[in-house]
């Protein structure tokens, strides 16, 4: 619309690359770092471009420190946690499938009922909705402590998935609401007049529509668990239902373990996330608009 | 409720629908779920964080299982606590110069990404949603390696490109651990801005910027007369939500400064988790704290409520 002269053309397309060196770059830099040894990054450190280029970094952490290549031979200490990828890896998909189904499910019913039958209570639901969206995890943290230290929650995946359910729902209600009130009501009453129950026709009528939206609020509520680290952090401190975040933070501060380590199995964890945002870009960016203001 | 459905339901089929349960009961049911989730892990814990927050609460007490009453004992003590208030402090510059550059670069980048006749632009679109994918933790730790002083890959480009002689120390310096500290938040949240403000960018119509280019307008003028008006709502929405977001910032903390060097980068948020995760331990202070940060980010919820989600009638 803008643009039309040669030197507006060239400024824009500078502007574009800058952006894009912008985004890549930490990129860039998590996967420089994890090819390469501790002593090839130390080697150079005015170095850009790497060494050497070695696998050992995620060879270590996928079997476990059994296998520990070339570059950690002579290492005699590695950090619990680094062993325990798999099951920090297994948990945090555990959790993150878990809190995705049940926010579906239960924050789908709700904006249902919120986006169809608007009585007092229904519209006051969605408001505390808006609101609870606000509440950061720091506020809900120490309470959430106490309650599930006394009910016998802490170091479980159930724990971490109530809670994290919970924390979630509001948004996937507030994402979901504004599609199902998109959808035109003579098709359920259609249904309501063929016999269906008001279920019924929330469930063979309004869901199938609305998969757009389900996949939408889905892939945000599976990308928004799979980053959690507070909730986990707080709740859970044995190794073996610790979810990925958790071992990521605690290699803060571990002065064994070097940059290149910790590249690794950073590039691990994020992959997931890149994959499916890759995949499902179009219905993320549909879900993150409708979740902000109703369009 | 007088929706058709109803009409129909009372008149023509009333028998089959005898025994099938009011609208307001069946909304009643379809929402149990919500509601015990959200009673359990929201209201009571923010209900439970203000009990705490005028009892002492310490591990001895956490084991025992009582904690007695002591007032505004907690509160006093975190409002004396200078560290406090350079948490606060520090929580308010952190919020000013995030939020103050997202709302500006995600309008500049929005514009940028619409322009579809440029294939630059096309493909800065594909990779603009990419930080939305890293896990903040992780994306702490990139940082951290980002501005390592010795190993860093910050100072080793610009080493490369011959712009310092020596290595620079970015995080560990108490006069720019702060702003080092914004740029990975910015990063990591910068495209849900700029996914809101480009996605109000579709919505409007293209004939105004056709009449405005018939009258001479200058792509400046078309921006400063009609885009930026019409965006001026989504705008509110990036603010009050950003700020809010940014006000509880912990991850990146965590992961590259851990509120060093000094206190020169500690948050309301770490000051909370330290004050009741590290010895010795104070649950209570560390709840009225929170309190403190919650009571702030409510009041920008309810404005958010009233001014922007009033439209709304849902």
């Amino acid at each position: 619309m803008f643009a039309t002269s040669r030197t507006t053309r060239l400024l824009l397309h500078v502007a574009n690359v800058t952006v894009i060196v912008f985004i890549l770059l930490p990129l860039v830099a998590v996967f420089f770092g994890s090819i390469q040894s501790e002593k090839a990054l130390q080697a150079d450190t005015r170095r850009l471009m790497p060494l050497e280029v070695t696998a050992d970094n995620f060879v270590v952490i996928l079997t476990k420190g059994e296998q520990k290549g070339r570059i950690f031979d002579q290492v005699t200490y590695l950090p619990d946690n680094i062993k325990s990828f798999y099951a920090a890896f297994l948990n945090s998909a555990v959790v993150a499938i878990s809190v995705t189904f049940l926010t579906l499910l239960f924050g789908s019913l709700s904006a249902y009922t919120i986006a169809r039958l608007r009585f007092r209570w229904t519209v006051f639901l969605m408001q505390a909705n808006v609101v609870a969206r606000f509440v950061p995890v720091i506020v809900l943290m120490i309470p959430l402590y106490v309650v599930m230290r006394s009910l016998g929650q802490l170091n479980s995946l159930s724990g971490v998935i109530i809670a994290e359910t919970g924390f979630l729902l509001p948004y996937a209600i507030l994402i979901l609401a504004p599609y199902f009130d998109s959808i035109p009501r003579e098709l359920e009453e259609a249904a309501r007049i063929d016999g269906c129950s008001r279920l019924r026709a929330f469930v063979s009528v309004v869901l199938p529509l609305s998969t757009p939206a389900l996949a939408a609020c889905g892939v945000i509520m599976f990308i928004i668990s799979w980053h959690e680290l507070l909730i986990p952090l707080i709740l859970n401190a044995r190794p073996d239902v610790m979810t990925l975040p958790v071992v990521i933070a605690s290699l803060v501060g571990d002065v064994h373990v070097f940059f290149n380590l910790m590249m690794a199995i950073c590039l691990l964890a994020l992959a997931p996330t890149v994959i499916l945002v890759a995949l499902l870009q179009r219905y993320i960016v549909e879900g993150l608009a409708a979740g902000a203001v109703k369009g | 409720m007088t929706t058709t459905t109803q009409t129909l339901t009372t008149s023509t089929n009333r028998r089959r629908f005898a025994r099938e349960m009011s609208a307001g009961w069946f909304a009643f049911f379809m929402n149990v779920p919500t509601l015990l989730f959200l009673g359990l892990v929201l209201a009571w814990p923010v209900l439970y964080a203000g009990y705490l927050s005028v009892h002492r609460v310490g591990l001895a007490q956490l084991r025992r299982g009582e904690f007695p009453f002591n007032g505004w004992e907690n509160y006093g003590r975190v409002l004396e606590d200078p560290l406090f208030w350079t948490a606060l402090k520090n929580t308010g510059i952190f919020t000013a110069i995030t939020v103050s550059s997202e709302v500006v670069l995600a309008v500049m980048i929005a514009l940028l990404i619409n322009q579809t006749s440029i294939w630059t632009s096309r493909f800065t679109r594909l990779l603009i949603l990419l930080p939305y994918a890293i896990p903040p933790i992780a994306n702490g730790l990139i940082w951290s390696f980002m501005y390592s002083f010795q190993f860093g890959f910050l100072n080793r480009i610009l080493f490369t490109l011959g712009l310092i002689s020596d290595p620079v120390n970015w995080a560990g310096n108490p006069d720019t651990a702060l702003y080092a500290v914004t740029v990975p938040y910015v990063w990591r949240t910068l495209p849900f801005a700029i996914i809101l403000v480009h996605a109000a960018l579709q919505g409007i119509p293209r004939e105004l910027y056709e009449q405005a280019a018939v009258d001479g307008a200058h792509a400046w003028r078309r921006f400063w007369h009609i885009t930026l008006p019409l965006l001026r709502p989504v705008i509110a929405v990036i603010l009050i939500l950003r700020t809010a977001f940014a006000f509880a910032v912990f991850e990146e903390i965590l992961a590259i400064t851990q509120g060093g060097p000094g206190d020169a980068t500690w948050v309301a948020a770490w000051y909370s988790y330290k004050i009741t995760f590290s010895p010795p331990n104070n649950f209570g202070m560390g709840s009225a704290s929170a309190f403190i940060l919650a009571l702030m980010i409510g009041v920008m919820a309810l404005v958010y409520l009233r001014t922007i989600y009033r439209r709304v009638t849902l």
